[in-house]
């Protein structure tokens, strides 16, 4: 009885959590009229930066990316634990202009979701070593969670100068 | 006071022979617990079990059906919520619909989502499906030109050549090649049903099962209880005696 209980917890767990849809995101990140996407493939000298932003390879060879005028829009994935959470980022120049989940997945945790947390990365940039340029608060028991965050902070800022669009293109 | 003596005796009998009785599962609880609490960092939570036995315990089964789809010298398949490259588990995806090849890329369409592979099973993106006015996707085909086009709703939507924009396409005049389930090796089935089977069971699951005793069902519990109270047993006794120790000593 206890075993089918215990098998059954995962069916039992919340379903994922969606705060925006992408279309959400986009639409919010260029007021209303995003433009088309653009690519960029994670390879060569940017897979390996990613890498050492991440501590271990993306897991995908390439990313999609909304530009316009200086400020870019990506939506990237990381496990927290178990599970990946869907983070969108907009880049303004050098400095992040606003970092939200999209969807949480996890079972614990989901308080990095609240703009109470994620506004902490609003006007951050990137330090040449590459940390981030301001101290990131944690949450008691969304330690993981709050370090995916961190480095997918990390990686759109690299991303944003890397693919161009800083320079506006 | 013989009385108190002889009872004092039999608890401190009884106390070595529980102590010695719960040994064996004291330590095997302090070492499963240590793996537990380490299971993140010894990527317990990662591996999977593949023990038949085991498996067989937990009643997992194998998937209720596979569909596979012939994509050159490859074969794609779904089986439950998971995608196998020539019998190789490469991703997870939402109710697998159909596969095609296009451009060098392997293209799985799942009902939300379309995931693009290399040959060697790297995920090369993660589409979620969601053009405006779409429904959920279908089926999958490909147009003349190998242009990959998908069925929503009984309309179809056909993709630009690096499937980052979605097109809504008249259906007149066009007639897309939907490719259809067919049988798979039996190597790559029999390789897909292992996995599957495999994948549903942890090895920190198995772990933290055998910790609490919920392995061996209710009973095991019963006996999880009887163990921690006798625990309880030699630490309250333990105590008492220690206290009974020190005021003899002071009464010296």
């Amino acid at each position: 009885m206890m075993l089918a209980v215990a098998l059954f917890l995962p069916a039992l767990a919340p379903a994922a959590s969606v705060y925006e849809t992408q279309t959400e995101f986009l639409s919010r990140a260029f007021s209303g009229s995003p433009p088309g996407p653009g690519i960029t493939w994670l390879s060569g000298e940017r897979k390996v930066t990613v890498r050492e932003l991440l501590g271990h390879d993306y897991p995908a060879l390439r990313l999609r990316y909304w530009c316009r005028a200086g400020r870019s829009a990506w939506v990237l994935n990381e496990i927290g634990k178990e599970l990946p959470i869907t983070v969108g980022v907009v880049i303004e120049r050098d400095y992040i202009n606003s970092l939200r989940v999209l969807t949480y997945r996890e079972n614990r945790g989901g308080e990095v979701a609240t703009p109470a947390f994620t506004d902490q990365f609003s006007r951050v940039a990137l330090e040449d070593g590459g940390a981030l340029d301001a101290n990131i608060d944690g949450i008691s028991g969304a330690t993981l969670s709050v370090k995916a965050l961190t480095r997918l902070a990390r990686v759109a800022l690299f991303l944003h100068t890397d693919s161009g669009c800083k320079d506006g293109a | 006071m013989a009385r108190k003596k002889s009872r004092a005796s039999v608890v401190r009998r009884l106390h070595r022979s529980v102590g010695a009785t719960t040994a064996l599962f004291i330590i095997f609880m302090v070492l499963s617990g240590l793996a537990i609490n380490h299971s993140n960092g010894l990527g317990f939570d990662q591996r999977h079990v593949s023990q038949p036995f085991l498996l067989d315990w937990y009643g997992l089964a194998g998937p209720e059906s596979i569909s596979n789809f012939a994509l050159g010298d490859d074969w794609l398949s779904f089986a439950g919520s998971q995608l196998y490259l020539n019998g190789k588990s490469v991703a997870t995806i939402s109710s697998g619909v159909g596969a095609v090849s296009s451009r060098d890329m392997l293209i799985a369409a799942g009902s939300e989502e379309l995931l693009l592979l290399d040959h060697d099973g790297n995920l090369i993106e993660r589409i979620a499906w969601g053009p405006p006015g779409a429904d959920r996707i279908e089926s999958i085909g490909l147009l003349p030109g190998n242009v990959v086009v998908v069925q929503s709703a009984g309309q179809l939507w056909r993709a630009d050549s690096d499937l980052l924009n979605w097109q809504h396409a008249d259906g007149t005049g066009i007639s897309p090649i939907w490719p259809a389930s067919v049988s798979v090796p039996a190597a790559i089935h029999q390789a897909i049903t292992r996995q599957y089977r495999g994948d549903g069971l942890s090895l920190e699951r198995v772990l933290l099962d055998v910790h609490s005793g919920r392995i061996f069902g209710s009973i095991g519990i019963f006996i999880y209880d009887l163990l921690a109270l006798a625990v309880g047993f030699l630490a309250i006794s333990g105590l008492i005696f220690w206290l009974r120790g020190r005021r003899n000593k002071s009464n010296l």
